[in-house]
């Protein structure tokens, strides 16, 4: 026998309580790690190579409120503009389903590659759509989810706008950290509503991450005091703002992770304090034989540690483990997409399982160091 | 020949409250190698106190109590604990085995606060088991065992240090007749074939009688100093 063997078969001396402590350990630290994941997706949307020099433009007032055709030709001629196109939010329902799982959007096809140019088509594919005013483009993720090829109809139900798409898939694209989305001619959405004087919002590219904060404050300043002020920001302050709609969820998720945790710990003490009290006379017959008080503090805070460690294994390497292999894009309706488990966060999870496995030990482990030999050996009358 | 335990003027007085109980009263006593001690008395006389301050897990109030010339008042927490392991042996009413350890990891216990290394820790905790007849049933748990096999168990393992000094207190008051003479019976062999020095708390004068000696304690003191007397 070792001294590990020794913590081991104390540990796991009532299998049913070890387990059952592991156990609540696992499941409160799968529930830390799911809502870190949820806030890390919501709050810290992906970026992609390009995210860094494209700025969104849109309505000052609101991003419901349309901008007017005109100010393209004022964007453009912006020093340090390297492409812009219209990027109008369709919003529309597939094969009737209740929420859209997808985002489609107009654009202008010759434009848009510049912008995004991560998204990679087929030649073939890009010119096809360019040319073809009633197609579309349509990302690899959401060809593959619906079983769709090149050649099929695309029929989208309009719920902002008043008229529905019927559009021909011409191409797929990929390479974005998003690639579902599905994008079509903005001319056609014009004929459509028979508004061809509004888009919904423009993008553009900054020749440079060095001239992007000279670009936004230049596309500001040229429609202040008009009819249409926008607001230009970077795709990061634009993903954001619609993180805000949210309110502070940052603050809500990190308070029920913190009442987890707090929560956690009292039934971590609570158990590993029982689990003590039942063995005072044990330990007190072991400080007898020579074991000093340190020792049996080492063990004790061993003991805690290892089940805290097992239910860190089981919840934060399970939640790992788990988020790896599920399609959390169709569980969530398209609401998440990666929904990946950092190492930060297994850190994190990791560092929870160790403090409140040596706080659940130290209770019980000093009452024990203070505990004399013959009040411990009292315990047995 | 010179005293193991060597105890003068040794009070012990307990503070409840503002109530001042007082265990043991000016207790001189000296125990030699070899002696097999027996304490007798009603309870709350103070024979398990003195057990406990010759056997270092408790501390005088005052007076002397020096084992193998070592005044163990002297001795801090860990040094006392070091001299636990090193030279007392300890067995209990209540056998108190580990249960989740087999009877042979039980033994081995006090051989993991030393530098011993396995087969040689195994040795011992083999030789300790076929002393007290149990090599059979190293692997059982204590569960497995009966009450006078555990007691056996835990014989083994207050001897597998080779301590010079054995502590029982009340080793045959949860054991049956035929288990608490083969406890006894061991006991008493320890004392006069292995010269360990044996004290044994007891309310059984049956038990007292396998000792050599036998000392009556009532209300913290000696009953008469004539009980204290030697037998051949």
């Amino acid at each position: 026998m070792t001294t590990t063997t020794f913590i081991i078969r104390n540990a796991l001396r009532n299998k049913r309580r070890a387990f059952l402590s592991a156990m609540s350990v696992a499941v409160s630290l799968f529930l830390f790690v799911t809502l870190q994941v949820a806030l890390r997706e919501l709050t810290i949307p992906p970026e992609d190579i390009g995210a860094s020099l494209r700025i969104a433009v849109r309505n000052k007032v609101s991003l419901a409120q349309p901008l007017p055709v005109r100010q393209l030709q004022v964007i453009e001629k912006i020093p340090g503009v390297a492409a812009v196109t219209p990027f109008s939010y369709f919003g529309g329902l597939f094969r009737n389903e209740s929420f859209t799982t997808f985002a489609q959007f107009a654009v202008n096809p010759n434009r848009f590659t510049n912008v995004f140019v991560e998204a990679k088509a087929s030649s073939e594919h890009l010119q096809a759509w360019i040319k073809d005013r009633g197609s579309c483009l349509v990302g690899l993720d959401t060809m593959e989810r619906y079983d769709l090829k090149v050649g099929d109809r695309m029929l989208l139900t309009g719920t902002l706008y008043s008229a529905d798409l019927d559009m021909k898939i011409v191409g797929t694209y990929q390479g974005t950290l998003d690639d579902r989305s599905v994008f079509f001619h903005h001319t056609y959405l014009d004929e459509l509503t028979e508004d061809p004087g509004t888009v919904g919002t423009w993008w553009v590219r900054a020749a440079s991450a060095e001239v992007a904060p000279q670009v936004i404050q230049s596309i500001n300043s040229a429609f202040e005091n008009t009819s249409s002020e926008v607001r230009a920001e970077s795709e990061r302050a634009f993903q954001m703002g619609f993180v805000s709609m949210w309110g502070n969820i940052k603050m809500l998720i990190d308070s029920i992770c913190s009442a987890i945790v707090f929560t956690l710990l009292l039934v971590s003490v609570s158990t590993m304090s029982m689990a003590i009290r039942e063995r005072f006379r044990e330990l007190a017959i072991l400080k007898a034989i020579g074991f000093r008080r340190n020792e049996l503090l080492s063990f004790i805070l061993a003991e805690s540690l290892l089940l805290s460690l097992l239910g860190a294994v089981m919840g934060a390497g399970g939640a790992a483990w788990i988020f790896h292999y599920i399609d959390i894009q169709a569980l969530s309706g398209g609401m998440f997409v990666y929904f990946e488990v950092t190492e930060r966060m297994l850190g994190s999870a990791f560092l929870i399982a160790m403090v409140l496995g040596v706080l659940s030990g130290v209770v019980p482990g000093l009452s024990v160091c203070r505990m004399s030999v013959v009040d411990g050996l009292k315990t047995l009358d | 020949m010179n005293p193991i335990v060597e105890i003068r003027n040794l009070s012990k007085v307990y503070s409840q409250g503002e109530i001042q109980v007082t265990a043991l009263d000016d207790i001189h006593l000296d125990i030699h190698p070899s002696d097999f001690l027996t304490l007798m008395g009603p309870s709350g006389s103070g024979k398990s106190t003195l057990l406990h301050i010759i056997a270092g897990i408790d501390r005088q109030s005052s007076g002397i109590c020096k084992v193998q010339g070592i005044d163990l008042l002297g001795l801090n927490e860990s040094a006392l604990a070091d001299w636990r392991n090193q030279n007392v042996g300890f067995i209990f009413q209540s056998f108190n085995l580990i249960p989740v350890l087999s009877a042979f990891e039980n033994v081995e216990l006090p051989l993991l606060l030393t530098r011993l290394g396995r087969p040689e820790r195994r040795k011992l905790v083999q030789t300790a088991l076929e002393l007290v007849g149990l090599e059979d049933r190293a692997g059982h748990l204590p569960k497995q065992l009966s009450g006078g096999q555990e007691q056996r168990v835990a014989i083994a393992r207050a001897l597998v240090t080779d301590p010079a000094l054995v502590v029982a207190d009340e080793p045959t008051g949860n054991l049956d007749s035929e288990s608490a003479q083969q406890v006894l019976e061991i006991l008493q062999s320890l004392s006069r074939d292995a010269g360990k020095t044996v004290i044994m708390v007891t309310h059984d004068p049956r038990a007292a009688a396998f000792g050599n000696r036998t000392i009556h304690l009532e209300k913290g003191r000696f009953a008469e100093p004539s009980t204290s007397e030697a037998k051949a």
